[in-house]
């Protein structure tokens, strides 16, 4: 059930991206449930004693009056973690093998990572960006700030190509307070340009996971014959051989994810690779083992 | 090499098909956007490079598919040299004839020579049968035993035993003819020579050319002769010869009883006659020949046998009421005296004490009884090979049976009823009807009534005459037709033949040994024996082989001399026209050359098979390497 619920392509019969991370975030909290290993915000964590200076307010008085001792709840969820999520819409982007593009896939995934946080009342940013930002929703709490960060998410569309140097230095100054960054591309990047570019992000302190996001028929073309393929951000035209691709394209896009995840590693990111053919469960796993190692 | 279809050697146009596939076609891909091409960067264009090296082997298989198939199609063939050099396993057929004109020149040795030399020639896996050929067909086992025969080669009987042969033999025929060729051994029908499917027939003549030649073609002389006067009639006849004066003699016994000059006319016929000659009592063995010799002096003479002897009688039994039967037979005979048989003419009651073994044969006219010490002296005289001639008429109808055969009788009455065949004219107005059912009739009324039958009665023969010949019955005796037929009746119940029995080499002589323990003694021409003991009791034919007098003694003691000449056709050297040997070499298969060409015989092997099998080995080749680089890639990601 789950698995038909994350499912991208069911994901995109549902109209409005609200809904689409409402259905993506329940459907998966509610498998959580069945897991012992997570437990997040809001949630009882364990008892203290009392020491002089300690606020009264938080001794539970129940068990005074049962024990004669003041002791103290703590809670877990009194974090304010931010979430900034950095959607790539560049045009590459707009490539799909099916009926999914990956920008969509990238938008509900951005939609139900930012709905998570604000379900968890975390702080959740926005910056949607090709080789320029697009758009910027900046972190918030307040009400409505769920509502602000989907429409910036569903107004996003393909642009031109993807440059992460020169949006990256507009985010250092969104970025002012450290939390948990999100990117969310294709990383059609040298991966040390790329690595390069983040590490200032991760050196404020901030946790950043690289959700590396890919279609099927990027990882394996299986042409039939002979074909001549177009670059949707250069426009350049290649001749390609089957054979080629078979061989020596996966050998190299294999190695690209292979550096990309390495470096992340190297410099203490989070990489996940999503395939768009896949559900989207994982990204949302990943981003809450992250969350939980913030706690 | 050839095409046995070449116009379909235009489907080699379509070798532009795959020209088009490989190389302009693939030029027009489809655009692919693609989310980026820096992994198609530099190195696509050697991998490219690297899969036109692989296109190039797939061109290629494709292309030599279409060349392939179109030459399949075209039907190629081999020209190839077949006959003693080449071609498969064989069956070499060396036919020598060893007829009665290969005695000339030593033609026969000319030919045995050339069938060892063609054997010789032969490969280890061949095999080699040898025949020798007249008028029949006898396989040999060795050519140098092959003798010369006496018969007339017949090109006939050669290619019926082919025919035969072919089939049993599961082998390619190679015949190998050595012979004069001689125009008259063609039968008839050029049909008959016709040559078993496949068989290549290979001439080897051994006649240097036309050859003139005189020969006795022929001899008529009387078998028998009662008195001295009887006259011998011989043809000369001249074979592709010029007009020449030739003297022939007429020889008794080895003895030269005439000579005489005749002038043979340019490939003509002259007869000489040799009139009133008196041979000596007994069998005498005659010959006519040229005495002036040519190049084949083995068909200069003719042999003839004459027998003299006094006139043999026949017993002739009427009733006493009717004389004229026996005044007009009696008269008929007397027409002629060749016919050599004196008429004894007794009534049925001075028959009693009459034995009729002493007559030639005995005559019983419409006789209603006999006495009966005589008619069964009669049974038994037929029985033992005598003849008997019976007329029936009214006394015999009373009766109501046939004499002697005791075939019931009945009486039939005509108004005039007409005889068929040769006896126009003659009326009947009686006649018996015979309920027979073993006689051969041999003559019928207009109404299928039988007249004249004939039947075997032991050793012996009668004949039954329907009427009668008083001139009441019927006309008949005042015809002409009357007297010929009383003659050669006469005649043949007497066994007296007209002419000389010369018979041709290879005829048969009747031998008619059917009676238990009765042997026939045949002397050859050479004094020997030509019948074993077994055959002598039991054999009914003799086949003459040989030329010269065969003697033969009957089991009634009565000796026949029998002259046997080589057939004449023989002596005729004109060889079979070009064209028409060309025909005969043809109904075997395509033509063949003569001895010299046909050691390189030239057939077409058809290589069709051949280039259709590789097609279907590059198809599978072509659609293996189609597979292997152009098949979608269904990995999963």
């Amino acid at each position: 059930m789950l698995q038909r619920f994350l499912d991208p392509r069911v994901l995109a019969g549902i109209s409005g991206l609200d809904l689409v991370a409402k259905t993506v975030v329940q459907g998966f909290i509610s498998g959580l449930h069945r897991s012992p290993d997570f437990g997040f915000s809001q949630e009882f964590a364990e008892y203290r004693a009392y020491t002089q200076g300690d606020d009264l307010r938080h001794v539970d008085w129940n068990v005074f009056a049962r024990t004669e001792r003041c002791y103290l709840k703590r809670y877990r969820g009194e974090t304010n973690t931010q979430l900034m999520v950095l959607l790539d819409a560049s045009a590459s982007m707009g490539y799909a093998s099916q009926s999914v593009t990956k920008l969509d896939y990238a938008r509900y995934l951005a939609a139900s990572l930012c709905y998570l946080a604000n379900q968890q009342r975390d702080v959740a940013g926005l910056i949607v960006f090709d080789d320029e930002v697009r758009d910027y929703v900046a972190p918030s709490s307040r009400h409505g700030q769920i509502f602000r960060l989907l429409h910036a998410i569903e107004k996003a569309e393909s642009g031109s190509r993807t440059d992460f140097a020169k949006p990256f230095i507009h985010f250092q100054q969104f970025l002012k307070r450290h939390g948990l960054v999100a990117v969310i591309s294709d990383f059609y990047e040298d991966p040390d340009k790329v690595i390069r570019t983040m590490q200032p992000l991760r050196f404020r302190g901030n946790e950043v996971i690289l959700f590396h996001i890919l279609d099927p028929r990027e990882i394996a073309p299986g042409f039939r014959e002979p074909a001549l393929v177009v670059d949707l951000e250069s426009r350049e035209s290649l001749e390609v051989s089957p054979e080629y691709v078979r061989h020596e394209y996966r050998d190299k896009m294999d190695a690209h994810i292979a550096a990309l995840r390495d470096g992340a590693m190297g410099a203490g990111m989070d990489y996940f690779l999503m395939n768009t053919g896949r559900p989207l469960d994982e990204g949302l796993r990943e981003y809450l083992t992250v969350r939980q190692g913030r706690m | 090499m050839g095409f046995l279809a070449p116009w379909f050697l235009a489907g080699l146009a379509a070798v532009g098909l795959p020209l088009w596939l490989h190389l302009l076609k693939r030029h027009r891909s489809t655009p692919t956007p693609f989310p980026s091409i820096r992994f198609f960067e530099r190195r696509t264009q050697s991998s490219i490079k690297h899969r036109r090296l692989h296109y190039l082997l797939l061109f290629a298989a494709r292309t030599a598919l279409v060349v392939v198939l179109a030459l399949a199609f075209a039907n190629p063939f081999l020209r190839w040299q077949s006959g003693a050099g080449a071609g498969g396993r064989k069956l070499i057929v060396l036919a020598v004839d060893n007829s009665f004109s290969m005695r000339q020149g030593g033609r026969l040795e000319r030919a045995k020579r050339e069938a060892l030399a063609v054997a010789a020639r032969a490969r280890p896996d061949d095999r080699v049968q040898a025949l020798a050929f007249a008028s029949r067909v006898q396989q040999v086992d060795a050519i140098q035993a092959i003798a010369p025969d006496d018969g007339a080669s017949s090109y006939a009987e050669l290619a019926r035993a082919l025919r035969s042969l072919a089939p049993a033999a599961g082998l390619p025929l190679e015949v190998h003819l050595f012979s004069d060729m001689q125009k008259t051994s063609l039968p008839a029908s050029f049909a008959d020579v016709r040559l078993p499917d496949g068989a290549a027939l290979i001439l080897h003549p051994v006649a240097s050319g036309p050859l003139p030649n005189y020969a006795v073609e022929s001899v008529t002389a009387p078998a028998r002769v009662f008195e001295a006067g009887a006259r011998v009639q011989a043809t000369v006849a001249g074979y592709g010869a010029p007009a020449a004066t030739e003297r022939v003699s007429l020889v008794f016994n080895g003895k030269v009883q005439a000579s005489k000059t005749v002038d043979v006319p340019a490939n003509g016929r002259a007869t000489v006659e040799f009139p009133a000659i008196e041979p000596p009592f007994g069998g005498n063995r005659g010959e006519v020949r040229i005495d002036s010799g040519d190049a084949f002096p083995e068909d200069d003479r003719f042999l003839f046998s004459i027998e003299r002897s006094e006139p043999r009688r026949a017993l002739f039994i009427h009733d006493a009421r009717d004389p004229r039967s026996a005044l007009y037979v009696e008269t008929a005979l007397d027409a002629s005296p060749a016919t050599a048989v004196k008429l004894d003419s007794l009534s049925v009651e001075q028959a009693g004490g009459i034995s009729p073994d002493k007559y030639a044969f005995v005559v019983l006219s419409d006789v209603a009884a006999l006495p009966a010490g005589f008619e069964s002296a009669v049974a038994r005289y037929v029985r033992e090979g005598g003849s008997l001639l019976i007329t029936l008429g009214p006394a015999t109808a009373a009766r109501g049976r046939v004499p002697i055969l005791n075939e019931a009788v009945v009486p039939a009455r005509y108004e005039a009823a007409e005889s068929s065949d040769r006896w126009e004219g003659v009326r009947f107005f009686q006649a018996a009807r015979v309920e027979s059912r073993t006689a051969r009739v041999e003559a019928r009324l207009s109404d299928s009534t039988p007249l004249l039958m004939e039947q075997r009665v032991g050793e012996g023969r009668v004949l039954v005459f329907a009427s009668t010949f008083d001139n009441i019955s019927n006309d008949f005796p005042l015809h002409a037709s009357f007297v010929p037929f009383i003659q050669q009746t006469a005649q043949d119940l007497a066994g007296v033949a007209r002419q000389s029995p010369t018979l041709v080499v290879g005829s048969h002589l009747e031998l008619g040994t059917g009676r238990r323990g009765a042997a026939v003694e045949v002397l050859g021409p050479s004094g020997e024996r030509a019948l074993s003991l077994e055959e002598s009791t039991r054999a009914q034919t003799l086949r003459l082989d040989r030329a010269g007098f065969y003697d033969v003694r009957r089991p009634s003691g009565r000796q026949e001399l029998v002259a046997v000449n080589p057939d004449r056709r023989e002596s005729d050297f004109s060889p079979v026209p070009e064209e028409t040997l060309a025909l005969w070499r043809n109904t075997g298969q395509p033509a063949v050359g003569s001895a010299s060409q046909a050691e390189a015989r030239e057939e077409r092997r058809s290589l069709g098979w051949y280039f259709l099998a590789a097609a279907l080995a590059l198809a599978a080749a072509e659609s293996v390497l189609a597979n292997r680089y152009l098949s979608v890639n269904r990995e999963a990601p």
